[in-house]
């Protein structure tokens, strides 16, 4: 796949009209800016003057570089056998055709992922990597399948695609086309326009071994993408971490791995913002990162524009294979719960979603533990023993035990309560100083208010010896 | 010359619907445990894929009891269930100990009641929980159509909680049951709505309660001076508490 405009797409997003700079002049321009008459060699000063409000930016190749390994990473996901050129990504999918249904569909999906994220591109598929190369650099899109189609496609091709020397050499003779160059023959041009040149050819005629250098996944998954402007908008800080979250999801692709957890560093010019993202479950998937982003974004407050986004893949681990269920049974949304818990959480924070849990101990209030909505490590709370020789528990626990007035030594509360069941007596926690920290010693009555609700009250047995409700039988 | 069809015969025909038949209800109900209330209820249990609005004032009154045992159910399924906005903080053996499952039960207690409907809405829309219970103070008729929407497309059993005076409301709701307190410790069920026709009695209920009918082990009785005020009442309690569970 070549990407002829990778200097001006990696750096993204980008106003319109826009153009990039090298030595002085214009190298390539976007639409809108070539439209308005900035072209290849035009000089800063004219196209500032044929196009006033283009923005101008001087060419990094470590940029492009860092954008090609980007989308490397993301085409793990398609092909673990990729290589990198100066501006052409080469992908391996004879392995991986059966997969994908076809070389339509395989072609099909690598076009729109890259169109996804903003770069623009022209593909050709050939049995081998030079001829595809070429075939891309000259805006063929062709799709050789076997060597007499290559070979046909080939011969069309203009010497343009050779090395400078090489072509001229063979303008002076009169070839155009790599066709009519090989009816030359071979002793004679190798003289003239040198070995390496008839290597190439060779090699992309596929008469030749044409070993490449294959793009080697990193170990950890750091990628650091510069924008080009400071942003503070979430909407531009989603597009340009959905880069991003696309090299994960192929870089996890290509390793069969799954992501726990991952922090997203939000570089400001003073200081940074980290966002942690966490996950019930290992996962691959690129629109869950993307929602759980969303949310997150969509709540973060920023003091001060952001000028690089960093996406740190902190707990990885390696993904088993799951089969699928062959009738759509129930078991199948246990599955779905962990995507709509992380949803919730996203949006609401931690503290609101949660749990329960039930712990060892006498007192009501100390009886139920929250815990994480995620947290698989928390056991299954035993009750205290003994509880089951008591009254029953009632299903709700104020928050605060209400205090009641007590009428004609009766607790009263809308009307006198009916006492119906106790007292049973609950005395713990003498190591906490004092009721108000904990240490209790009650006794629970199950009471019949006059609105026929049943209530779980209970009075201190130091003095004063108030009563008060603290749960409710619903 | 045409034979005459008989009453019966047209009333066999599949595309005849008597308004005195319960609709029926193309996913397999919960049975609600109580059998007066699976006789009157469509399709035997309580639905899913539709909201179940169930109308009372305040907490207190047996409402969860109600639903319980049909969540009890759920637990042999292996499905989540969800509290939204619960009233009061979750007791957690009390819960576990009518047959919930805690380790599949979460609960959202968000601040704003907007986002306990957003919540809902996301949960009923991603069809991985088993049963919804949400608590809604103030929801008003295009909320509830929202809800019914969203439970439609999913087999959750979704329950709405709301205060006994949105009886006079209209509401999308599937299936709209009113609670109030009937003698003797039970549960008088007004079926206000129901896919079928319109159901004119009042159901009798006997929840669970804390206390059994025979059950003097955990009979009141006072426990010294302290409460010597309380020995009128003590026995009035006493000889009520027979009467009422006879």
């Amino acid at each position: 796949m070549h990407l002829p405009y990778l200097a001006l797409e990696a750096n993204a997003p980008l106003p319109s009209p826009s153009a990039v700079v090298e030595h002085g002049r214009i190298l390539l321009a976007d639409q809108a800016a070539s439209e308005a008459g900035v072209t290849q060699g035009v000089g800063v000063a004219a196209a500032r003057m044929l196009a006033p409000t283009i923005a101008l930016l001087m060419r990094e190749p470590a940029r492009e570089a860092a954008a090609l390994q980007r989308l490397a990473c993301w085409a793990g996901g398609l092909t673990p056998k990729i290589s990198l050129t100066a501006d052409t990504l080469l992908l391996e999918i004879g392995s991986c055709l059966r997969l994908f249904g076809g070389v339509r569909n395989i072609v099909r999906a690598a076009a729109k992922g890259v169109r996804e994220q903003g770069f623009s591109l022209t593909c050709a598929v050939a049995p081998t990597p030079l001829g595809a190369q070429w075939l891309a650099q000259t805006a063929k899109s062709a799709c050789c399948l076997d060597a007499e189609s290559l070979h046909r496609h080939l011969a069309g091709l203009p010497i343009s695609v050779l090395p400078d020397k090489a072509a001229q050499a063979l303008a002076r003779f009169g070839a155009r086309t790599l066709g009519g160059v090989r009816r030359l023959p071979s002793a004679a041009l190798a003289r003239r326009i040198g070995a390496p040149a008839l290597q190439l050819m060779a090699r992309a005629f596929g008469e030749i071994a044409d070993p490449r250098p294959a793009f080697v996944f990193p170990e950890q998954f750091a990628l650091v993408l510069q924008l080009p402007a400071a942003v503070d908008n979430a909407g531009a800080l989603l597009f340009a971490a959905r880069r991003l979250t696309a090299a994960l999801a192929g870089w996890l692709s290509a390793r069969q791995a799954g992501v726990r957890a991952m922090a997203l560093h939000l570089r400001q010019r003073q200081g940074e913002t980290l966002l942690s993202l966490e996950f019930a479950e290992l996962t691959a998937d690129e629109e869950r990162f993307e929602r759980v982003l969303r949310e997150r974004l969509n709540t973060l407050t920023l003091n001060s524009p952001v000028e690089s986004l960093a996406l740190v893949a902190t707990t990885v681990a390696a993904l088993a294979g799951r089969s699928q269920t062959l009738f759509d049974d129930a078991s199948s949304g246990n599955e779905a719960i962990a995507p709509l818990l992380e949803r919730l959480c996203a949006r609401l924070g931690e503290e609101q979603v949660y749990r329960v849990v039930a712990h060892a101990d006498h007192r009501p209030e100390c009886a139920t533990r929250r815990t994480g909505p995620f947290d698989k490590s928390a056991k299954v709370g035993q009750p205290a023993p003994g509880t089951g020789q008591g009254l029953a528990r009632p299903l709700w626990l104020l928050d605060a035990p209400e205090s009641l007035r007590e009428v004609d030594g009766r607790p009263f509360r809308g009307g006198p309560l009916q006492l119906l069941a106790g007292p049973e007596r609950i005395e713990s926690g003498w190591w906490d100083g004092g009721e108000q920290q904990g240490d209790l010693r009650r006794d629970y009555f199950i009471a019949l208010a006059s609105d026929a609700r049943w209530l779980w009250i209970y009075r201190e047995c130091r003095s004063p010896a108030h009563w008060y409700l603290h749960g409710v039988f619903a | 010359m045409k034979t005459a069809l008989s009453l019966a015969d047209i009333l066999a025909r599949p595309d005849v619907w008597c308004a005195d038949r319960l609709a029926p209800s193309p996913l397999p109900t919960l049975a609600s445990g109580f059998a007066p209330l699976d006789g009157e209820l469509p399709g035997g249990g309580w639905p899913r894929a539709t909201l179940a609005e169930i109308l009372v004032d305040g907490s207190g009154l047996g409402e969860c009891s109600l639903v319980l045992p049909a969540l009890g159910r759920l637990r042999s399924e292996g499905r989540w269930s969800l509290l939204i906005a619960p009233p009061h903080r979750v007791n957690g053996p009390a819960w576990a100990a009518h047959g919930v499952d805690l380790t599949r039960l979460a609960v959202v207690a968000p601040a704003r009641p907007r986002d306990a409907l957003w919540a809902a809405e996301q949960a009923l829309a991603s069809g991985a929980l088993g049963s919804l219970l949400l608590w809604a103070p103030c929801v008003d008729a295009a909320q509830v159509r929202r809800l019914q929407v969203a439970a439609a497309g999913s087999n959750t059993v979704a329950f709405l909680f709301r205060p006994a005076r949105a009886q006079s409301e209209s509401s999308a709701a599937g299936l709209r049951l009113l609670l109030s307190a009937a003698a003797r410790g039970s549960l008088a069920v007004n079926l206000l709505k129901r896919r079928g026709p319109p159901c004119t009695r009042t159901l009798i209920i006997e929840p669970q309660r804390p206390l059994c009918e025979n059950d003097k082990s955990h009979e009141f009785h006072d426990s010294g001076p302290a409460v010597a005020g309380f020995a009128s009442a003590v026995s009035g309690a006493r000889s009520q508490r027979t009467l009422a569970f006879a």
